[in-house]
This record gives C-alpha cells, sequence and structure tokens, in this order.
C-alpha cells in the first residue's frame, strides 16, 4: 500500500485530456451513472454519460470538493490590523501560493477553495475563491472578490483592550466586546449608506459595503454560537427594515445553526458549517451538534460543510460528509454540501461544483463510496491536469 | 633598457611614496585579475592620478614609469559589497515609522569608521550601505568607499522591504496588502524619490524573503517599470525566469559553511538563467570575510566561476550603479586595487596591500607594504 | 477543563446505574438473535443466526441454535453481531495519566481511573469493550495498568484482569533528554539488581533488617511469601535470591523483578524510531523481551525492520496515516503507518485517535481505505489487541467459549452511518442506544433553556424575542397576550 503519491514530473504532468470511468458517477446534478464515463477535454468535461474502460478508472467519481473555509493563510500579515473595518482590502494580495496546504488540501480531493481574511477584523476584507493546484496564479484564480468578509463573536475583540495607561498602538480601540463589535458593523454599513448621498462620508472600503448592501456582493459573517448568528441575521433585518439595502447573507462556522434554524430560513441565509467534533463542543464556546446539517437542509436552508485545512488525514473535508451522515443527512444532500452547494454559494457553479459538459474537469476519484471512512481518495484531477494519480495506489 | 629600468625600480623600497604624488605608479603582479574570466600572468596596471591608464599585459604597457611597485602574488579591482550596514553604528532603524522613503544612509554613515577599516582587509573597496530592510520603505542607499573619505553616490537605491521583517502587528501596515498599497499610492502621485524612482532614475532595492513575496516583489518592479535588485531572496532561483523577464538583479547572501543547499543551489539557478547576481553582507552584525565565503560557497553549489568573481566586482558595481568608476581595472576606472598572496577567488588567500584612487590605505592582515596614507 | 453540565454528568451516572441494575443477568442467559453475524476476522459470515450466552460465556452461535426457555432475548433482526473492540492501550479514563516519579513501576492505574468520567461511556458507546488502561508516556518506569470492562461504578466491577503489565518509556520524559533517559531506565534495573544483591548479602551476614522493615511496613509474610524462590531472571540472575522469603522484597521493586523474571507483560512507549532501539536494548538487557509490546508513535514507524527482527507486536498509538514535513525541502508526505508495519512484517494492533468519531471502527475503516484487506484491519482492533493482552482465548471473536461480549450495530460496523445499537458484555445486557441520553445530545443538542420567555422579561420589548417562524412582530405579541390570558383563566378555574 503505497502512500499516495504526487504526479511527478513527466508524461503526465501537462496531460489535461483524459477518459475516467468508474462503478458508479456521482454527477452532483441529482443523477448518478451506474458504469459510466467522464470524458476530460483540455481542462473541461466533454461529456459524462454510460461506458467504462478509458484512462483512468475506480470505485466511484465525484466532483471536485469546494472548501468555503479552507483556512489557508492563517498568517497575520495577511491581514490590515491597523483599522477594524478594511472592507477594501483583498486578501489575495497576501496568497502564498507556494503553501504546502495547497497540495495537502489537492491531494485529499479538494479542488477549489474560498480564502478568508481572518476572523480577528471585524470586516477583514475581500475573499478570494482559488484552485488548489495549477499553473499560475492567475490562472488557479476562480473568482476574484467572491465575497466581504467578517466576524461576530469573541474573536474580533480579543486583540483589542480599553484604553489604559499608556497606549502606545493602535490597540486601544473599540471593540473590546460583543456589543462593540456589533457596532462596529452597524456604523460600517449605516455610514455606507449615507455616503450615496454625501460623497464626503466616503472613504477606503466604502464602495465595498455599498455593493454588500445592493446584494451585488455577498456578505460572509463568520458566527458560531446562535447569539451570533442571531446578531447577524438581524444586522440584515434591520438594513432592509430601514431600507437601506439588502444583503446576501452567509454565515461561516453556523456551529450552533441547529438552535433556532428559522433565523436562517426566514432571512435567506446560506450556512458554512465547520469541520464535525468529536464531542460536539466547537469554536468560540459552541456547540455543535452532530445532526446539524440534516435540520438545516430539512428546512430549506443552503449548506457547505468545510475542513478548516485540518493536517490531520482523518478531520479532513473529505471525512465531513460522513460525519454529517452519521447526524442524519442523506447522502445526496451530503455530497451537495461539498459540491454544487458551496459553488451556488460563491457564485462559480458555472465552472465548477458538478459533473456536466463545458464544467471545469475537477474531479475525485474514490477507492469505495465517497466519504465513508473505508474509501480513499486515490485520484485528483484539478482543470484536467492529473494532481494524485490512482494507478500509483495498490488497489 | 627595459629591463635595467625594472632592475633599478626593484631596488627601490617598495613602499616609498613617489616623487609625482602617491596616487601615481605601475603596478606588476605576478598574476592579474581583469574581469570575468581574463587573468593576465606578468600582467601591468598604470595608476595616473588615481585613476588607471592601462591595465594588461606586459607586452602592451609600454613605458611603465618611475615609481614600479612589484607584486609576487595577485591583483585584482578592489571588491564591491553590493549592501552592507557598515559605518551605521547601529542608527540604521527607524523602529516607529515604517514609511521615511526620504530617509538617507548618507546623512547617516560615518565614512570613517572602524567597520570599513575592515573591510578594507578583506579586500573590499567600494559597500553599498543600506539602512535596516525592517520598514516597509527605510530610506535610500549610499555608495561609498573603503578608504574613509570617498562617497561614490550619495543616493545609491530606494530600498523597500517586502519581507514580513518590515510588517509588525502593532503598526501601520501590518499587511502586504496595505504596504503594496502604499508604495503603489506614491507610485501614482510621485513625487521627491519616487518620481526618480518611477522614471528609472534610481534603482529599487527590493528586499524580500519568502517565495510568495519575492513574487509580490518581482510583480510590483514589473507592473511600475522598476529597476534593480531583490536583496536576500533565498530560493530566488525557483522564480528565476521571472525574475530575468523583470530585469532585476539579485544581490545574496551573505552565507556561511552552514548554509542551507537549496539556497546556495537557488543562487546557482539564478546564475543559470542568466540573472546577475551580486554578493552582500549584513555587517556589522556579519563579518566581512563572508563576502568571499559567500562566492565560495555558490561556487560549491554549482555558480559559474566566472559569475561568481562578476559577483564580488563588476555585477555588484553595476547593481550599485557605479559600474563605470569602480569593480574591473580598465583604462578610465579608479585605481581601487587589491593585492593578494592568491587567487582572490580561493578562500586561503588573504590581502596583501590595498588602493582606493591610487592610494596606498592601511589594510591589517597585510604583509610589509605599511603605507602611506 | 470546562465544567461538566449538571445534567449530562447526572445522566452518566443514570446510565451506569441502569448497567448496575442489568448486573443480575450475568449468571443467567442471554440470547441474541442478529440479522447478520460477524464472528470475527477472515470467518464466514452467518445470516439471521443466534448467539446464546450462559455464564457470561458464548455457549451456541450458529444459524439453528435454539434459544433456551430461560434466556432473555435481544431479537434484533436488522442489527449486525460483531465481537467488541480492543482497545490494547489507553491513558485515557483516569484522573491524570502520570505522576511527577521517574521509576514507579508500584503505581497502578487502578487507583485513579474514574468510573464515571466520560470516557467509558463512550468506549461503550463506540463498540470498544474492552480496555487496558495503562498511564501516560511521561515517564521513565509508569506502573501497572488494568484490563477493564467499561461498565460498573467501581474500579473493581470494571476488572477484568490486573495487573495487566509495567508502563516504560523508552521516549524522554518531559525535561529529559534521549541519554537522560536511556540512563534512567538502565538505572532502575540496575537499583533493583543492586537492591536484590545486598538482601542476599544481609541474608548470608544474618541480618534481619528486611524482615523487621516489612513487618514495620506492615506487609505479608505468610504463606508464598514466606518462602524464597531462586531468581528466574532470562538476561541475569541474582544468585542465593532463594535465601530472601519473597515478602521481604521491597514492595517498590517487586514489579520490576516480576518484569525481569518474566511474569508481567510490559508495555515500552517509542515516540520516534531511536527510541525503539532503546526499547529493545532495555528489555533485552533485563530479560523481558518476549513479553514486551511496545507502543509506538506513527513517527517510529522507520523502525519497522528492528521491530521485525526483534518479532516483537506493536501497539500503533496515533494516526494511522502520519504527515510529516521534510525538513529540507519543505514538502509534506503522507505515510500510511499501519502499510509500513505490515510490509516490514511487523504484528501491530490499532488505537483509538479520541473515544468517539475516530475510535477502533474509525481506525479499522481507514486502513480498509488505505488498501488494507478488510480481515487484517479488523483483526487489529480484535483478535490481535485480545493476544497481545493475552485474552485471546477468551476475546476478539465471536465463538463458543469465549467471552459473551457482542455488539450489535445498526449496519455495516465499519460505515459512517452505522450507530452501535446494542451492547452485551460477558452476557450483561449494558447499553442501548435507543435509551442513552448522552448520545442524544451529542446528535440533537440540547435545546437553548427557555430563551423566548428569558428574551421577553430580560428585553422588555416583544420585538426583541426571537419571532416563531414566520410570525410578525405585533402578531407574537397579541398571540402572547391572548395565551397569557388564556392561562390566568385556566389557572382560576383550577382554584374553583
Amino acid at each position: 500500500m503505497a502512500a499516495a503519491t504526487l504526479v511527478a514530473a513527466g508524461e503526465s504532468k501537462d496531460q489535461t485530456s483524459w477518459t475516467v470511468s468508474a462503478e458508479r458517477v456521482y454527477t452532483a446534478t441529482g443523477k448518478v451513472i451506474e458504469e459510466g464515463r467522464v470524458t476530460v477535454e483540455d481542462g473541461k468535461i466533454r461529456s459524462v454519460s454510460k461506458g467504462g474502460g478509458g484512462d483512468l478508472t475506480c470505485h466511484a467519481i465525484t466532483p471536485g470538493l469546494i472548501d468555503l473555509s479552507v483556512r489557508i493563510e492563517r498568517d497575520l500579515s495577511s491581514i490590515e490590523q491597523s483599522r477594524e473595518i478594511t472592507p477594501e482590502k483583498r486578501v489575495a494580495d497576501a496568497l502564498d501560493w507556494f503553501d504546502e496546504a495547497w497540495k495537502r488540501e489537492a491531494r485529499s480531493g479538494v479542488t477549489s477553495v474560498m480564502i478568508n481574511p481572518l476572523e480577528r477584523q471585524v470586516v477583514g476584507g475581500l475573499s478570494v475563491v482559488v484552485k488548489t493546484a495549477g499553473e499560475s496564479a492567475q490562472q488557479r484564480t476562480v473568482k476574484a472578490d467572491s465575497a466581504l468578509y467578517g466576524a461576530i463573536g469573541s474573536a474580533p475583540s480579543q486583540s483589542n483592550h480599553a484604553a489604559f495607561g499608556r497606549p502606545d498602538d493602535f490597540y486601544s480601540r473599540r471593540p473590546t466586546t460583543r456589543m462593540g463589535v456589533e457596532w462596529e458593523w452597524r456604523k460600517a454599513f449605516f455610514d455606507a449608506a449615507l455616503a450615496r448621498e454625501d460623497k464626503n462620508l466616503a472613504g477606503p472600503g466604502t464602495l465595498e459595503l455599498q455593493k454588500a448592501l445592493a446584494g451585488d456582493l455577498p456578505l460572509c459573517i463568520q458566527a458560531w454560537t446562535t447569539q451570533d448568528i442571531r446578531t447577524a441575521v438581524f444586522l440584515k433585518e434591520e438594513l432592509a427594515r430601514e431600507g437601506l439595502g439588502k444583503l446576501r447573507l452567509v454565515v461561516d462556522a453556523a456551529a450552533e445553526a441547529w438552535k433556532e434554524p428559522e433565523l436562517l430560513v426566514r432571512s435567506a441565509t446560506a450556512a458554512i458549517l465547520p469541520p464535525f467534533s468529536a464531542i460536539g463542543r466547537s469554536g468560540d464556546g459552541s456547540f455543535f451538534a452532530l445532526d446539524t446539517a440534516k435540520v438545516l437542509a430539512e428546512r430549506g436552508v443552503t449548506i457547505a460543510l468545510s475542513g478548516h485545512g485540518a493536517r490531520a488525514a482523518s478531520e479532513r473535508l473529505c471525512y465531513q460528509p460522513g460525519h454529517a451522515m452519521r447526524g442524519g443527512l442523506a447522502f445526496d444532500a451530503a455530497l451537495a454540501a461539498v459540491t454544487i452547494n458551496p459553488a451556488r454559494i460563491a457564485g462559480i457553479d458555472k465552472r465548477v461544483g458538478s459533473l456536466e459538459a463545458g464544467k471545469d474537469a475537477d474531479l475525485v476519484l474514490w477507492s469505495g463510496p465517497p466519504f465513508e471512512a473505508t474509501s480513499a481518495v486515490i485520484g485528483v484531477l484539478v482543470d484536467g491536469r492529473l494532481i494524485l494519480d490512482p494507478r500509483t495506489q495498490n488497489k | 633598457m627595459l629591463s635595467f629600468l625594472l632592475a633599478a625600480a626593484a631596488l627601490a623600497p617598495a613602499n616609498a611614496p613617489t616623487a609625482h604624488g602617491a596616487d601615481t605608479f605601475t603596478l606588476k603582479a605576478a598574476h592579474l585579475r581583469l574581469y570575468g574570466n581574463k587573468v593576465v600572468d606578468g600582467g601591468v596596471v598604470k595608476v595616473e592620478q588615481g585613476k588607471v591608464t592601462y591595465a594588461g599585459d606586459a607586452k602592451g604597457a609600454g613605458e611603465l614609469g618611475p615609481d614600479v611597485i612589484v607584486h609576487e602574488g595577485w591583483a585584482s579591482a578592489g571588491l564591491v559589497a553590493a549592501r552592507t550596514w557598515s559605518g551605521l553604528g547601529g542608527e540604521g532603524l527607524e523602529p516607529k515609522r515604517a514609511f521615511t522613503a526620504e530617509a538617507r544612509a548618507a546623512d547617516v554613515v560615518k565614512l570613517g569608521h572602524a567597520d570599513f577599516a575592515r573591510a578594507r582587509a578583506e579586500g573590499i573597496t567600494t559597500m553599498v550601505v543600506a539602512l535596516s530592510p525592517a520598514n516597509v520603505a527605510s530610506g535610500i542607499t549610499t555608495v561609498v568607499k573603503t578608504d574613509g573619505a570617498t562617497t561614490l553616490a550619495r543616493d545609491g537605491h530606494l530600498q523597500l522591504g517586502l519581507s514580513s521583517q518590515a510588517l509588525r502587528t502593532n503598526r501601520f501596515p501590518t499587511s502586504y496588502t496595505a504596504a503594496i498599497e502604499l508604495i503603489e499610492a506614491e507610485l501614482a502621485k510621485p513625487t521627491g524619490v519616487w518620481e526618480r524612482v518611477r522614471g528609472g532614475k534610481l534603482p529599487v532595492y527590493l528586499d524580500a524573503l519568502s517565495r510568495d513575496e519575492i513574487q509580490r516583489a518581482v510583480a510590483l518592479a514589473s507592473e511600475h517599470r522598476l529597476t534593480g535588485a531583490l536583496l536576500r531572496a533565498p530560493l530566488a532561483g525557483e522564480l528565476a525566469g521571472d525574475i530575468k523577464k523583470a530585469g532585476l538583479a539579485v544581490v545574496v547572501g551573505p552565507f556561511g559553511p552552514g548554509e542551507e543547499a537549496r539556497v546556495l543551489a537557488s543562487v546557482a539557478a539564478l546564475g543559470r538563467e542568466r540573472v546577475p547576481v551580486a554578493f552582500g553582507l549584513e555587517s556589522p552584525a556579519s563579518p566581512e570575510a563572508l563576502l568571499r565565503v559567500s562566492a565560495a560557497m555558490c561556487m560549491r553549489a554549482g555558480l559559474d566561476p566566472v559569475q561568481a568573481w562578476e559577483g564580488l566586482t563588476t555585477t555588484a558595481a553595476a547593481v550599485a550603479g557605479v559600474g563605470a568608476r569602480v569593480g574591473k581595472l580598465a583604462a578610465g576606472c579608479d585605481a581601487d586595487i587589491v593585492l593578494w598572496n592568491g587567487d582572490p577567488l580561493q578562500l586561503a588567500s588573504k590581502v596583501e596591500g590595498v588602493f582606493i584612487g591610487g592610494v596606498q590605505h592601511e589594510s591589517k592582515g597585510g604583509a610589509g607594504h605599511g603605507g602611506a596614507h | 477543563m470546562k465544567m461538566l453540565h449538571t445534567t449530562t454528568r447526572a445522566a452518566a451516572i443514570a446510565l451506569s446505574a441502569c448497567l448496575l441494575a442489568s448486573a443480575a443477568a450475568a449468571d443467567g442467559k442471554l440470547a441474541i438473535k442478529a440479522g447478520r453475524v460477524l464472528p470475527g476476522p477472515g470467518m464466514p459470515e452467518l445470516e439471521k443466526a443466534t448467539i446464546v450466552i450462559e455464564n457470561g460465556r458464548i455457549a451456541a452461535i450458529g444459524k439453528d441454535v435454539k434459544v433456551p426457555w430461560d434466556a432473555v432475548v435481544i431479537d434484533a433482526p436488522s442489527l449486525v453481531a460483531i465481537p467488541g473492540y480492543v482497545e490494547a492501550h489507553s491513558a485515557r479514563g483516569m484522573d491524570r495519566p502520570n505522576e511527577n516519579l521517574d521509576v514507579a513501576p508500584f503505581l497502578s492505574v487502578r487507583d485513579s481511573i474514574d468510573p464515571v468520567g466520560f470516557y467509558f461511556e463512550d468506549s461503550l458507546r463506540w463498540g470498544v469493550t474492552t480496555i487496558n488502561i495503562q498511564q501516560g508516556n511521561n515517564c521513565v518506569v509508569a506502573g501497572q495498568g488494568v484490563i477493564v470492562r467499561p461498565i460498573g461504578l467501581t474500579v473493581d466491577e470494571m476488572i477484568v484482569r490486573t495487573p495487566s503489565g509495567v508502563k516504560l518509556s523508552a521516549s524522554p520524559k518531559m525535561g529529559f533528554s534521549a541519554a537522560t533517559q536511556a540512563q534512567a531506565l538502565r538505572r532502575a534495573f540496575g537499583d533493583l539488581r543492586r537492591a536484590l544483591e545486598q538482601l542476599v548479602a544481609e541474608k548470608k551476614e544474618g541480618s534481619d533488617r528486611a524482615r523487621r522493615e516489612a513487618l514495620y511496613q506492615g506487609r505479608d509474610l505468610e504463606g508464598e511469601n514466606a518462602k524464597g524462590k531462586a531468581m528466574e531472571g532470562a538476561a541475569w540472575k541474582v544468585t542465593g535470591l532463594e535465601l530472601v522469603p519473597r515478602g521481604e522484597i521491597d514492595e517498590k521493586l517487586v514489579p520490576l523483578l516480576a518484569l525481569v523474571e518474566g511474569k508481567l507483560p510490559a508495555f515500552f512507549y517509542c515516540g520516534r524510531p531511536m527510541d525503539v532501539h532503546t526499547a529493545l536494548d532495555i528489555a533485552k538487557e533485563n530479560g523481558f523481551l518476549a513479553k514486551t509490546t511496545l507502543v509506538i508513535a506513527p513517527a517510529a514507524y522507520k523502525a519497522a525492520g528492528a521491530i521485525a527482527a526483534a518479532k516483537v507486536a506493536v501497539i500503533l498509538d496515533g494516526a494511522a496515516v502520519y504527515v510529516e514535513t521534510d525538513p529540507l525541502t519543505g514538502e509534506e508526505r503522507e505515510v500510511f503507518v499501519p502499510g509500513e508495519l505490515k510490509q516490514a512484517g511487523v504484528r501491530f494492533a490499532l488505537a483509538s485517535a479520541n473515544p468517539t468519531t475516530e475510535s477502533l471502527w474509525f481506525q479499522a475503516a481507514q486502513c480498509v481505505g488505505r488498501g488494507m484487506p478488510r480481515a487484517e484491519a479488523v483483526a487489529a482492533v480484535t483478535t490481535i489487541p485480545a493476544e497481545i493482552l493475552g485474552l485471546g482465548k477468551q476475546l476478539g471473536t465471536l465463538e463458543v467459549g469465549k467471552f459473551g461480549t457482542v455488539v450489535l450495530c445498526s449496519g455495516d460496523p465499519l460505515s459512517v452511518t452505522s450507530w452501535v445499537e446494542r451492547v452485551v458484555v460477558e452476557g450483561r445486557d449494558v447499553y442501548d442506544r435507543s435509551k442513552d441520553v448522552r448520545v442524544k445530545h451529542l446528535i440533537g443538542g440540547q435545546a437553548p433553556a427557555n430563551t423566548q420567555a428569558m428574551g421577553a422579561s430580560l428585553l422588555g420589548d416583544p420585538r426583541k424575542v426571537v419571532c416563531c417562524e414566520g410570525e410578525d412582530p405585533e402578531e407574537h405579541a397579541k398571540h402572547e397576550a391572548e395565551e397569557r390570558a388564556k392561562k390566568d383563566k385556566g389557572e382560576a378555574e383550577d382554584d374553583k
């Protein structure tokens, strides 16, 4: 049993056309093809149909997995902490394209990821969606400015302190509590709305906030506990009520969404769930019930699962749907939660998220039924390039 | 006739000042490193009023003149350190403000500092004195000679720190994004030093450590058509193609004996891609001897010896913007000459005499030539 | 350490109390009728079979087995019966995993096990029915372990066998270097030898210091303890030890002597490849290699050759997939450690990474995913750990004569969607998921206590209350007022 090996430089390295067949092809469109085949040409899916043989075979094929909260780029130099509200800053400018984490994610089946600014900022800036493998930064960027990202909870206030002694840096500032965090959010949006009338009130970041108010830029807020999710939803509802704008809200790490799911339902908010926890206890003091995905999916909330860039092999995104299914989520919904759902949330579903002709050739090849602990990711294609070669696995 | 003159000259004490002025003489060396690969055995260098008028073989030298210095070992142009903190007396860092583009190393450097005397003892005659890279824009470098008196160029380069060391969490900017924004804002509406940078009149030094930082620096240079060099940039060899396209040089080092193989191999890769490589120091934090050690370590990892020598002399001088004056022994250049007891590319060789502007200077560790100043 | 939620701790105690109640069934008969029975790795599967357990042991197993008239029957046509998983080494479930003392073979985990802690009920919940509790790895010689079943309110109820073995570590404990650790190990045995030699010398001189000390300490000097026995060490012996009554040997040294005489197993922790050599050397030098099992961290797979040559078995204490970073190139490499061990010919058991989602079922499943045949993967969590613990005849498979310890799963035991529904430990019906309060909390969470009422009273403004689905805030306020009025009316009527 060889360890999973990345494709070495050689004849396979630049090949972008393949025929991949499997006993089952899970397209994530609702259709499952038995004894199916996916034809890849020049990095795009040419056809998905019945048929066998081909260059690569496996037990099952799914679309490449998509992680909207992959947490690569956790370095503090990626966020501008001199201000708490920096909507204009792009985390894309700070990406380390040489990070080993890209390869780690790619070989475990994650093909597209959204990189978000750290939750230390109230509003950290603009997220970016990129492929986990590819030739250059430009080629790998799927969608620049995919969302405006920020946080509600205890994280944004942690490094600040009330002014005491001799304040010799800019951390003597608001917010130091959750109420301060909420104040910053509301002020940012109110000021941005006012700046529509009075251009003198505009500053750096006003444009991005206005785009979010107009619903042109999705707003992604990290909120683990139910009180923070409530704050996020109330923010959206208040702005709507005041006629300032209609946010397209997504909550990241919505661990306690199971407590008050009606909040997400009535506000049409999508949820990105964090990695499932062994004992339920999760981030920011939240409790993450195992059936959260099922409860939300039943209520019609669009959910996406995430892996938070786990280094340990058993905690990666490919194992999260298994936990969700243990909690009662149906297989089709679990598959959607790591493929077409995150694609729709990030607005990249024209390119990725399902196996359909014309979409990017991002495929995951499995040794058994996808997401089972008894299955492993044995092959990965990103834009038609073979990142993990199933032929080197002794299976 | 010639031999009589030579014999007469040989009888004269080798270190006596001449009648015409201390900066006019002829040097005869057993081996003369001219430039690149070119070594002339029994070579001659003619110096007149501090400038080289001839450097080459004995045949083309013609009249040697009354003052002839005969050196049994090697002679070469003085070494050029493309970056150093020498002479700043520890005042190279402004910890409170990250952006002080108009600060000048020339205002701080003490030309008579002991750092320069030590540099001379290692055969270094020209140095680019830079401020600390721990600021996004720490200021402008200056190019000086190690004679304690000469400034070659008051303004050398604008140094920009694009590594994580330039970013602190308690001072603006804390992010790469904001640092680049600051620089681009200045380049968009350039005033002062930025006007010269924008026009390419003043080169830049871009300090970067990790590969993504190097990538960002190269992108910045390409987009705004900046000239100059990357500083430090270990593993730059992996991005050699992009660096070449951007027309940047790289100032590497200092490297010690324990340097990572990857880093040294990267320098060799830069050489193969014909990216100009120059060697630098962080003196006085690192001993000046490391300049030649750096070159030797890179040669061991596969860097072409010609490129290694150029990295110590002509390329470094070009990066410093003073390539017309120093870095090689050729007519018209300053008479910055170092006498060695062996090939300067061999680490075992040591300095036996240093001339700067044709005037011999104290170079401790040399044998015999006391030297007037 | 987060405070345990009062209701969940109460639930834990309640669960344990239920188990106690069913202890009475142990002497009786229990029959399990399962839809599928997987008796053990490589053994043929049985469809619609019955397992009859009498006096804690399997009396019969098969398709046409007759159920005794006086047996309690668990009828589970939709469930799959498997032997309970065996955890060959765990440092959980205790007050603290290690003492500060370097060499403390006289300590026993029996004194620090917390039966009511979550660890044991989690183990049961995920199908682990036998656990060897040993001290942690931060030690030189840590003490003795105990093999327990994860049921019961007191340690004594839990014990299957005590002591299970001595825990040692070749990996430096905190503050030690590799050299210091190796030296400390050697000194422990050197001190034993010197102490025994001194005892013999004293006896020859006619001194009765040891006897007086034993009496003073209240040690038992009757029966077997009054006799002396020649030392049985395989590697070294102290001649003349038969002159010393066994009861007079300092009880602090007795476990180490038992180790050297080959009477006690050793569980030797190795965190790095270099530690393996230290462990094997110490075991060889002191004659207990044949009874040594190495507990290895994944990094130590690189010493698989040495382990195979020494013919010792191994417990893999850590992730099956080991992620290591090349210090020169910075590249990450993933190594499937059980595969490496198998290739080198090393016999290995797996260990849980956490007591729940990555318990033994998951470790076996991961191995299957990485290409290991299912029988081998299952063996690594059943028969092999059972053999390592010297319980190969009692555990690991469902066969006549073995313990009646059966786990009933809702589906394929290695599937992510299967739950452990029932557990029988030695004929006792000890777990029923439909009655498990804590697993309900894990799955469905606990509803927040009274948020709606609390919100209304604290904030005053009904608009701030989380509304019922789809209701307008003003409608909601009206609705609530109506409800209150109704309630008051109802109470008034009751008073009449």
